[in-house]
């Protein structure tokens, strides 16, 4: 009884009306994106400039991003994917491969703007809240960190992306109190711990006490580390080669693709607005052949 | 108790959102820049409730004449008893569209001068003035016979057989 009456019937989906595309699919919240996408209108065409760090299971992607009605435009881009290059393996999605993501995207912008010799930022990263100050002839390239629907949590790593990007020289309006370290009762951001997160200090430590107890996890968990021959004590060392050769060459590098294999045809292809026309013209003359036909039959 | 008339009276079908477009609106309404001197329209939107203009200017248009961070300053035109005044309203942009009222001449302004920079080019004067609509040339008729008609006589019997 109660299957049959919780139908959806035709009335149901003639009133239903769908969510955004992107709200269906749980990627964008548009009530965020309408207030930062919300340009001042006595600033006609000037362009907001959004910092979007997003997070997948094997990779981050940090955007630098303005709106346009045709469809948002990249301004430039980092993913972590491409730190291979710069002397990292494993480890890609944690805070301190994060830090060096945020840190490449803020140097490619600023060498495409050419504004890089004058905008160094934090050279040592030290943890410390570190705020860009603005030069003589141009002010700081300035942008809006975008989460996403990511939980702002305290040590999260999207702020790890975030103190890469002010290291970096970018102008990000930003507070030290979701910063890994940030301790809520004094209320006051612990340097030390912020640069440990940075190093990845808590990787290593983690490595450390395994190492010790369960080296059978150990070895399981850390295997890419082991077959690399990264160690716990070789991490902060990595992670300095990494910054100093980011901000050493930040050009995105091209990789030669193969054009795309051709693959056999299961189903038909579409006709065009002119193929249907021709094929209905040619299906009339038949028809009309074919009428004629019998025509001149039935009169003789 | 009599109906009042409140500042939203009488707008519950004019304020509401259009069938199945209600909830979140289009982000290309606030990417939209506004100049001073473009004409808009102002079409309520009634899910947003703040810089809402009054129920009298929903589907007016007029020109722009300020711009400020959130909402833009439109002047409409109101007839007021005997005579038309030019009121100034600020509004904010989800509630404005830009008009088309003024593209056709914007558009025949651009063939113009095209025209004109080519006549210039070729050294004639050319006239870009629109012409009405003359009246219509002179045809003559096609496939038209003669039939004339001429009255026959009265005839009772074969008349009357029909109905009487």
């Amino acid at each position: 009884m109660a299957f049959v009456k919780a139908q959806k019937s035709r009335a149901y989906f003639k009133r239903f009306q769908v969510k955004y595309k992107r709200r269906r699919e749980g990627k964008t919240d548009y009530r965020a994106r309408i207030r930062m996408i919300n340009q001042d209108k006595n600033k006609y065409n000037t362009p907001k400039y959004r910092f979007v760090v997003r997070f997948s299971n094997q990779d981050i992607v940090a955007q630098i991003v303005s709106a346009s009605i045709a469809g948002d435009m990249v301004l430039a881009a980092a993913y972590a994917h491409e730190l291979p290059h710069y002397g990292v393996e494993v480890g890609l999605t944690n805070y301190a491969a994060a830090y060096c993501t945020g840190l490449l995207l803020a140097r490619r912008v600023l060498k495409a703007l050419e504004m890089d010799e004058e905008y160094e930022g934090n050279v040592e990263a030290t943890g410390e809240d570190f705020s860009v100050e603005p030069a003589e002839s141009r002010r700081p390239f300035r942008a809006l960190l975008d989460v996403g629907l990511v939980r702002t949590t305290t040590g999260n790593r999207v702020f790890g992306a975030l103190k890469g990007a002010l290291d970096g020289g970018l102008d990000i309006p930003h507070s030290d109190k979701r910063f890994a370290g940030y301790n809520k009762e004094s209320k006051q951001l612990d340097p030390e711990v912020h640069r440990k997160y940075i190093y990845g200090g808590h990787v290593a430590a983690y490595m450390r006490t395994l190492e010790e107890d369960e080296p059978e996890k150990y070895q399981s968990h850390f295997s890419e580390y082991i077959m690399r021959g990264v160690d716990a004590d070789g991490l902060e060392e990595m992670y300095k080669k990494v910054h100093a050769a980011i901000r050493a060459d930040p050009t995105p590098k091209k990789s030669e693709k193969q054009p795309p294999k051709e693959h056999k045809r299961y189903n038909l292809k579409k006709l065009t607005y002119e193929e249907r026309k021709a094929k209905l013209i040619e299906r009339l003359n038949a028809l009309n052949a074919a009428a004629g036909d019998d025509d001149e039959e039935d009169d003789d | 108790m009599p109906a009042g008339h409140g500042l939203r009276s009488r707008t519950r079908d004019s304020f509401s959102r259009p069938f199945r477009k209600k909830g979140p609106t289009p982000l290309s309404i606030y990417l939209r820049t506004y100049k001073i001197g473009d004409y808009v329209d102002v079409k309520v939107n009634g899910s947003i409730h703040k810089g809402m203009p009054h129920k009298f200017y929903h589907g007016r248009t007029g020109r722009v004449w300020n711009v400020t961070k959130r909402a833009v300053g439109v002047e409409v035109n109101k007839q007021v008893g005997n005579r038309i005044i030019r009121k100034r309203i600020h509004v904010r942009v989800e509630h404005v569209q830009p008009s088309r009222c003024h593209e056709e001449f914007l558009q025949r302004v651009k063939t113009n001068d095209k025209l004109k920079a080519e006549a210039n080019a070729r050294g004639e004067v050319i006239s870009t003035k629109r012409q009405p609509k003359g009246p219509k040339p002179g045809f003559m008729v096609e496939g038209a016979t003669l039939e004339t008609v001429t009255p026959i006589p009265y005839d009772v019997v074969n008349d009357l057989k029909g109905g009487y």
